[in-house]
């Protein structure tokens, strides 16, 4: 029997107090805040507000020692073996830019492979791009196989090029299929290649364990895991982030500065150039912390009973074209109706209250490789609840029903 | 289909959603008329022939892809419209802002205020939505259409 009481758990974001008829299912897109996040930031504005590491007097110290403090709470929610190994950006885009502009020329040269899969976000996709088309460096893509899984044999062979680096997600944000990721790093690590995860839909569904995982590089958004917009964690092993060439430079990156020459400051500090997100971090910190209250599994077992319980809904909703599957999800429904477009759907479930995302998710090759515009997406959250699930399912038949007219 | 077929089939749809069709969806009672009577819109127009769809009709800033070709008749001085899109709702607004600007003269086109008749028709919070429905852009475009005076 689990513990887990989801009106308990619902009951803490202020949101659902103030907006009790919206269904809020846009969860892969951004989440919403429990209360001690919102007070935690509002604390911090409102009691503290100093900048960090450089002040003389005992505001700035006191903030100094919180911002560092949510630094400690994210190395031990993702059990980092430092804790100069978590770099603080605005979200998993900015720590994404920061290591493909970071791994030039250090760690890839002109010539060299990187390999990707067909079904990443933009944001792990266009970096790379940008940089290796500049530099001369090769992307290979990981294909799809029938049921929309990672094909890991044309991994494993597309591996045998023997690429540098090697950079996928956790979890597809369009279909919400979790990837194989401790095997993936395994074989990439036989072959070996650096590997970089984008963890941004990942981090929320289960608690990535960085000695376990091993892998090289682990990014992920703030904002998808209860906390503040503009935060973000890179986490890099020790030897791979002092191989990264800083994105950004200026402030407290920096150790001595002269016209001739300049030398860096140490780990972390060096890829945190100018005054961070102080108060986000430190909602981030309260995050993580009310977070790991709850048992993980309770979280993921409610999820997969609002999974399953929407997946039969769907089953008898006529001309739904699902492209999700069932198993190995993490909560994230892409479907579509008949040959209507995605948006005309979402529209109509925004009449009725329901919040989803239509398109494509800056995930343009998926959908070229999917052949469609587009889809609707319901991403569950643990806040969820049944309800919503009846209600978006009775909000999808009424769209149905209109569209089909 | 040549261009002059294609408006010649368009004017009298904008005509009539000109006509008959605002005062209904002025006066629908639920969001779901307000639908029935928009999606209905889109298919009074007739569609685009696929290769007509270029790059430079483009309604650009748009979630579902929309198209609007233009023409301008020197002779008399009035400017026509034709327009589609993948999406059926998109489509019926987009029906909407053509039917009230298919015709004019371009000094009535300069000085044509979208916003605000959109605001007549209660229809303008699909304006200001997200831009992603692309009635913002299809709105600018309509604009750039005016020769510059
Ligand atoms: C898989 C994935 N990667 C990266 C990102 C980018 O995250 P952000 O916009 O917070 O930087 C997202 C967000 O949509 C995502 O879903």
């Amino acid at each position: 029997m689990s513990g887990f009481d989801v009106q308990q758990f619902r009951s803490q974001f202020t949101f659902f107090q103030l907006q009790p008829d919206w269904v809020y299912l846009d969860n892969a897109a951004t989440m919403h805040k429990p209360k001690a996040v919102t007070d935690a930031v509002q604390r911090f504005y409102q009691q503290q507000n100093s900048n960090v590491h450089r002040g003389a007097h005992q505001l700035s110290q006191r903030a100094t020692t919180e911002f560092e403090q949510a630094r400690d709470i994210v190395a031990s929610f993702i059990n980092a073996k430092h804790r100069h190994e978590i770099i603080f950006t605005s979200g998993a885009t900015a720590a994404l830019n920061q290591i493909a502009f970071g791994l030039m020329h250090t760690v890839l040269q002109p010539g060299d492979r990187i390999l990707l899969t067909q079904l990443e976000h933009h944001a792990n996709i266009v970096p790379w791009q940008l940089h290796c088309q500049r530099h001369g460096i090769h992307i290979d893509v990981v294909p799809l196989n029938s049921s929309l899984q990672l094909d890991l044999a044309a991994y494993q062979q597309l591996l045998l090029q023997k690429p540098k680096v090697v950079s996928f997600s956790h979890v597809s944000n369009v279909l919400g299929h979790i990837q194989p990721v401790q095997q993936m790093v395994a074989m990439a690590k036989a072959a070996g290649a650096i590997t970089v995860i984008d963890g941004a839909q990942g981090v929320v569904y289960q608690q990535p364990d960085m000695q376990q995982l091993d892998c090289d590089f682990y990014v992920f958004s703030g904002h998808k895991i209860y906390g503040p917009t503009g935060t973000g964690v890179l986490y890099g092993k020790t030897a791979l982030l002092e191989q990264l060439t800083p994105l950004l430079a200026g402030g407290e990156m920096i150790e001595q500065v002269s016209f001739v020459n300049t030398t860096f400051n140490k780990l972390p500090f060096r890829l945190e150039a100018g005054t961070p997100n102080i108060a986000g971090v430190i909602g981030l910190g309260a995050a993580l912390q009310w977070i790991q209250q709850y048992n993980n599994n309770d979280l993921i077992q409610h999820k997969s009973l609002l999974l399953k319980a929407f997946f039969s809904g769907l089953a008898q909703i006529k001309g739904v074209d699902i492209l999700s599957m069932p198993v190995h999800n993490a909560g994230i429904v892409a479907l579509n109706v008949d040959s209507e477009h995605p948006s005309d759907v979402a529209a109509m479930l925004d009449q009725q209250q329901v919040a989803v995302r239509s398109g494509q998710h800056c995930a343009m090759p998926l959908f070229s490789y999917l052949a469609r515009p587009g889809a609707v997406r319901c991403a569950f959250a643990a806040y969820n609840t049944l309800d919503d699930v009846n209600r978006c399912l009775l909000a999808l038949e009424q769209a149905v029903e209109i569209l089909t007219a | 289909m040549t261009l002059e077929q294609l408006l010649a089939d368009t004017k009298p749809a904008l005509q009539e959603i000109q006509t008959r069709d605002l005062a209904d969806i002025q006066q629908a009672s639920d969001w779901q008329a307000k639908y029935r009577i928009l999606m209905q819109l889109g298919k009074k127009l007739p569609p685009m022939p696929e290769k007509m769809k270029q790059q430079e009709w483009l309604v650009k800033g748009c979630e579902s892809r929309a198209w609007l070709m233009h023409y301008h008749d020197k002779s008399t001085d009035k400017h026509y419209f034709i327009l589609d899109s993948e999406a059926r709702i998109v489509k019926g607004l987009m029906a909407i802002m053509l039917c009230l600007v298919n015709g004019m003269s371009s000094a009535e086109l300069a000085k044509f205020d979208l916003c605000h008749k959109f605001d007549q028709l209660n229809l303008k919070p699909y304006l200001s939505q997200s831009r992603g429905n692309g009635l913002t852009a299809m709105a600018e475009k309509i604009k750039a259409c005016c020769p510059a005076a």
